[in-house]
């Protein structure tokens, strides 16, 4: 799957699961940084991140398990939508 | 301490309905109770899990843990030895246990009772991104150890009726049962007339998606039972109903 087509993807997730408003969607890129208490930031919190997994999960098809790394994989939609095509390609 | 013995007295009054005399001995109680239960996880947590057992007499409910596969909430409350008992069922299963906890608690007790080993891990709140960590973790059919009596004053609450008014309590292990599909298992570790513990392991239940609010109700019925049937050994000192106005 391409890039952009996965950070379509997440965008969905961030409107249909987080509630994100539509109109902001043409500010995210691949440098937002997701997590809350960062400058500049989306503002994720812990409940945001449980909805993302999900919705993650249900979309592409994988199961979220991994034991180290995870924090950095959802630093930023650049950083996940790398991780997101990795763990497509490994199936 | 008068701050804390003020919410203490509040809530004595609304648990058992008592005053006057009454009310100052169940009060003096409370803070007994947490010294000999603190004091026993000081002294417990630098033992051998073989000996850690002796401090225990019963554990109620244990087939409820072995009849579940996979991953597991177990749900606790500030309730007597809160700790001990997450060490204790830690010991019984094995798959390793992730215990969620305040950064304060973290910082300013690790030395003395966060120590990790023996299955059990501590894991700070403090990150966003722990959410994360909790649900792959499920995922691989851990477990994971919160508090469910402590709200967080974000919008990750939920307002519950408790001794028939309003309280928040935290929906994040409500969610973290329906998205990962997991089981959440209410336990408590009470001390007995005979200084020993009894833990206590209740029904089994899992939120269902999109009614995480049930479920935290169910969970405030079984911690509103145990509170009603040891009301000094709850040890919240601050006020339930109005956490964050003091």
């Amino acid at each position: 799957m391409e890039i952009d087509k996965v950070l379509e993807e997440l965008k969905v997730i961030m409107v249909e699961r987080l509630k994100f408003e539509p109109s902001r969607l043409p500010d995210l890129s691949l440098a937002t940084v997701l997590p809350k208490d960062i400058e500049g930031s989306l503002g994720l919190d812990s409940l945001d991140f449980i909805e993302l997994s999900i919705g993650i999960e249900e979309r592409f098809g994988f199961v979220i398990d991994e034991a180290q790394d995870l924090e950095a994989h959802f630093q930023s939609l650049g950083t996940l939508v790398e991780y997101i095509k990795s763990r497509l390609a490994d199936r | 301490m008068p701050a804390e013995r003020a919410v203490i007295q509040k809530a004595m009054t609304r648990f058992t309905g008592v005053t006057g005399s009454d009310l100052d001995t169940l009060t003096v109680r409370v803070f007994t109770d947490f010294a000999m239960c603190f004091s026993d996880l000081v002294s417990t947590n630098r033992q051998l899990a073989t000996l850690r057992t002796s401090h225990v007499g019963n554990v109620e409910g244990v087939e409820r843990l072995a009849s579940l596969s996979g991953g597991l909430i177990s749900l606790t409350a500030h309730v007597g030895n809160w700790e001990l008992a997450g060490r204790l069922l830690a010991g019984k299963s094995a798959r390793p246990t992730h215990v969620v906890v305040s950064p304060d608690e973290a910082r300013e007790l690790q030395r003395w009772v966060r120590r990790d080993g023996e299955g059990v891990r501590f894991v700070s709140r403090s990150r966003p991104t722990v959410s994360l960590e909790l649900f792959a973790a499920l995922r691989r059919g851990e477990v994971v150890g919160v508090q469910g009596d402590r709200a967080l004053g974000t919008r990750g609450d939920v307002e519950v009726p408790f001794f028939g008014r309003p309280a928040r309590f935290p929906l994040g292990p409500f969610l973290l049962s329906s998205g990962a599909g997991v089981p959440l298992l209410p336990a408590f570790c009470i001390l007995d007339a005979q200084y020993r513990y009894v833990v206590k392991i209740a029904e089994p239940f899992i939120a269902v998606r999109g009614e995480e609010e049930a479920a935290a109700r169910t969970w405030v019925a079984a911690l509103e039972a145990i509170v009603r049937e040891y009301p000094t050994q709850w040890f919240n000192f601050f006020d339930i109903w109005e956490p964050f106005d003091q």
